[in-house]
């Protein structure tokens, strides 16, 4: 079929990944994704790691251009009113409108909700932030490691004996766009069936908070507070990361394997699979509350076990004899990883300045359409041109004009 | 209350892992009818429980995100079950599933049949790995599927093993990814007049949480990872982002940008208050200030500065202030903090849900806020409790026309509950 959203225009304004993640989406199906962006101001992802020797400046950052494929960019300098009317006639002409400034910000422009719906009934617009457009604490801005530790994710990740971590990667920063995605999809769909239009306001703390759910209910029914609690389970021995070989005939490194046993089937397939040894054939081990009681002895035992063989295969055996358990991959091992490369997870694109790179794709696939990664990241503004004199139709002479005032920076 | 999915009819067989997508599309106005097996789902036998004592009505867990949908008890193993289930999804909009791939057709529901009893259809599949592929008949669950991610990897101390997120992530990513694909196949579905398969899985959902730095790794740095603990390799240097207080913890980093550096400069300006930054650290010049610069000489003096303050401090305290001067600090919050929150509460986010014969308990709302001329028609939030075992059985079977001694009959039977 023809790509889903082919023809819909969708505008992003903001940055990092709360935002941007969840507009690609729409543009792996077709939807023609324009960034609005600023050099007085450029996405954070384009300057984290920037440094004066870094090869194509804001236009060089790897960590904006993976996360940012099949978009177009329009600079905009909207310190200027000039830049702002623009914005606001894109917008306008826009089907729908993402945002994850800070509250207000889109207001001081007018380009909040409640001014552009005005001029434009059916509009479908979202907005996402630190803790969403309403209450006290609105205006307070942040990045995804204040929505992690604000949400109860950091609490919950690490050793029970040591601080918090916090799981990698920021976790509001992944969960925010999947419910942006998920809204936004949504809100289209009430609007091709009703013709009503809706602004969404996304708090990306509350999308954390809404995840726990258990762990809210565990503390209002309970007063319980669930804690870290490294690997283990609660509920099942063993359950855990175990120590395995790098290579063949090597000394066992930083290389692991997971396992994880979940009822008394599943431990008598882990036991045959190990040959039976007499520390596992123990009757005492047999049922759930027996290992629970033994937890560290049978994690060394296994350990034993695993530190001569690798993760994959350990991983491998194990599956083999009905086990769950999987090899710990670090992010280089995800390029061979053959289930990510069945599924085609990365995918390569071009980049100007980078060559061919990988992006990657959603955890979506259906039977009958087929997500594109069709373009590398925009560099800032490169699509200015493009997108306001041949999508949009501005006369050259107002381009030009208002590109000589500095209006396309 | 209807919401933007109103009028959209979905038959969740889930099991864990999947629970999140029906009670998402549920809060947004879909009608989700949960299946449960004779005896119920699993999950309402793990705990923990409402009160401690083992008790279906009363897991936690199974409560937590099986909100907005109704339930029944339908044995689809058994022919007669599964005839009934054929029927239901004759009338259905979508289906939700999380068993092993191949088992729906084994049962005689895969995807051919499915669709050819109803076009229309869209079926989800939530699994560890994806219907096809080496790794299909793996078996998998949160630890192994994040493990095989990436981002336990990445997650932990650099001197002990890989750590995991006491809670689910994979089954949150790969929940909403599942709600997204069932809304594209029904927008989908409005240019076609087809539903279609949708396949997610929870391993590949887990690669997304690593922000992009999976995919990095096969490009300049080819920086594979490092567990670094409370803290964050930028640049030259380590730095801390996760730092005792006086009573928890806080997040702070000490990234600069035109978007954190005014939080540096009112994070120092807070110290200096209470006189707890050095002369130095007064005097710097923050419009040079670049995090990837530092060396770790600088990062550590920089560092045990902040550091220091903290612990003077507790969370609230910290957090009061963090708002009130933009500090980009936020404390690691406790379920007991999210639930005491000033912001949640404004919101209406914290709400009350009647339990029918067991109480009320307090819930995490609506996922987000819809304005529009006609807020009945885009409301978000939750629409019921989660149903007791069987507890719409008799409603929904009405609705395809099994009632009276039919009804009768598959009960005693043992086919529905």
């Amino acid at each position: 079929m023809t790509p889903l959203f082919r023809g819909m225009r969708l505008l992003e304004f903001g940055g990092g990944a709360a935002g941007p993640v969840s507009t690609r989406y729409f543009a792996d199906h077709g939807a023609t994704v324009i960034r609005v962006e600023s050099r007085q101001r450029p996405d954070f992802l384009r300057i984290l790691r920037l440094t004066p020797d870094s090869k194509g400046g804001v236009d060089g950052a790897e960590h904006f251009n993976v996360l940012n494929a099949n978009k177009l960019s329009v600079a905009l300098n909207l310190s200027k009113p000039e830049g702002v009317a623009v914005a606001r006639r894109l917008a306008l002409w826009a089907d729908c409108v993402a945002e994850n400034f800070a509250p207000g910000a889109m207001a001081k422009w007018g380009l909040d909700y409640a001014s552009l719906v005005k001029a434009r009934p059916d509009l479908v617009m979202i907005s996402t932030c630190l803790n969403g457009q309403t209450g006290p604490e609105r205006h307070y801005p942040g990045f995804g490691g204040q929505g992690s530790a604000l949400s109860g994710f950091n609490h919950l990740t690490g050793w029970p004996d040591r601080e918090p971590v916090g799981p990698y990667g920021t976790i509001t920063d992944s969960l925010s766009p999947r419910f942006a995605a998920m809204l936004l999809a949504s809100a289209l769909l009430h609007r091709e069936e009703t013709g009503e239009g809706q602004l969404i306001d996304l708090s990306q703390v509350e999308g954390g908070v809404i995840c726990l759910s258990e762990f809210v209910l565990a503390y209002t029914a309970n007063g319980e507070t669930i804690d870290r609690a490294g690997n283990r389970s609660r509920h099942a021995v063993p359950h855990g990361v175990f120590r395995c070989l790098d290579r063949p005939g090597t000394q066992a490194t930083d290389r692991w394997v997971a396992i994880a046993v979940h009822d008394d089937a599943d431990w008598q397939r882990l036991v045959d699979a190990l040959g039976r040894p007499a520390w596992a054939v123990d009757p005492t081990l047999a049922t759930a509350a027996g290992r629970l009681a033994r937890v560290g002895e049978i994690e060394c035992h296994l350990e034993g076990w695993t530190r001569t063989q690798t993760a994959l295969d350990v991983a491998t055996r194990l599956q083999a004899a009905g086990v769950d358990a999987g090899p710990v991959e670090d992010l280089g091992d995800l390029h061979d990883d053959p289930q990510l490369a069945h599924r085609g997870h990365f995918q390569p694109v071009e980049h100007p300045i980078l060559g061919t790179h990988p992006a990657e794709r959603h955890a979506i696939r259906f039977s009958a359409m087929e997500p594109r990664l069709e373009r590398g990241a925009p560099r800032l503004g490169e699509h200015s041109e493009h997108v306001l004199r041949e999508l949009y139709g501005m006369p050259a002479d107002e381009f030009t004009r208002l590109r000589d005032l500095g209006v396309f920076e | 209350m209807r919401g933007n999915l109103h009028g959209v009819r979905v038959l969740d067989l889930t099991d864990e892992p999947g629970f999140f997508t029906g009670k998402l599309l549920g809060d947004l106005g879909a009608d989700v009818v949960k299946i449960e097996p004779p005896g119920g789902d699993a999950a309402r036998r793990r705990a923990p429980f409402w009160g401690g004592t083992s008790d279906p009505e009363r897991a936690l867990g199974w409560l937590a995100l099986n909100t907005s949908k109704r339930g029944i008890i339908l044995d689809v193993d058994r022919p007669v079950g599964r005839d009934l289930f054929l029927q239901l999804a004759a009338g259905a909009d979508v289906v939700l599933e999380t068993a092993a791939p191949g088992r729906m057709q084994a049962r005689g529901l895969g995807w051919d049949a499915l669709h050819a009893r109803n076009p229309r259809l869209v079926l989800c599949s939530i699994t560890p790995f994806g219907q096809t592929g080496p790794y299909a008949g793996w078996r998998g669950s949160d630890l192994t599927v994040v493990a095989m991610s990436g981002n336990l990897w990445c997650t932990g101390d650099a001197d002990r093993a890989p750590v995991r997120c006491a809670m689910p992530v994979s089954h949150y990513h790969a929940g909403i990814e599942a709600a997204v694909g069932v809304v594209f196949a029904l927008l989908a579905r409005r240019r076609t007049g087809e539903g279609q398969h949708v396949d997610v899985a929870l391993h590949e959902a887990m690669v997304a949480p690593n922000v992009g730095t999976g995919a990095m790794a096969a490009m300049s740095t080819k920086f594979r990872g490092q567990r670094s603990g409370a803290a964050i390799r930028l640049g030259e240097s380590t730095q801390r982002e996760i730092w005792p207080c006086k009573d928890g913890w806080v997040s702070f980093a000490m990234r600069g940008g035109p978007a954190r550096i005014p939080g540096l400069v009112a994070m120092v300006q807070y110290m200096t208050e209470h006189g707890m930054a050095s002369a130095a650290l007064q005097a710097k010049d923050w419009k040079t200030y670049n995090h990837n610069l530092l060396t770790q000489a600088d990062a550590d003096a920089l560092g045990a500065e902040f550091g220091a303050f903290f612990l003077t401090k507790t969370m609230a305290e910290l957090y009061k202030a963090a708002v009130e001067r933009t500090l980009m600090l936020a404390p690691a919050n406790t379920a007991r903090e999210i639930v005491a929150s000033e912001q949640l509460a404004a919101r209406g986010f914290i709400v009350d849900v009647e339990h029918p014969g067991r109480g009320t308990l307090r819930f995490a709302g609506p996922v987000a806020r819809s304005t529009s001329k006609d807020p009945a028609a885009t409301a978000i939030g939750i629409r019921r409790p989660a149903p007791r075992l069987g507890e719409h059985t008799a409603e929904v079977l009405a609705e395809v026309g099994v009632t009276g001694d039919a009804l009768a009959r598959l009960r005693t039977d043992g086919v529905i509950a």
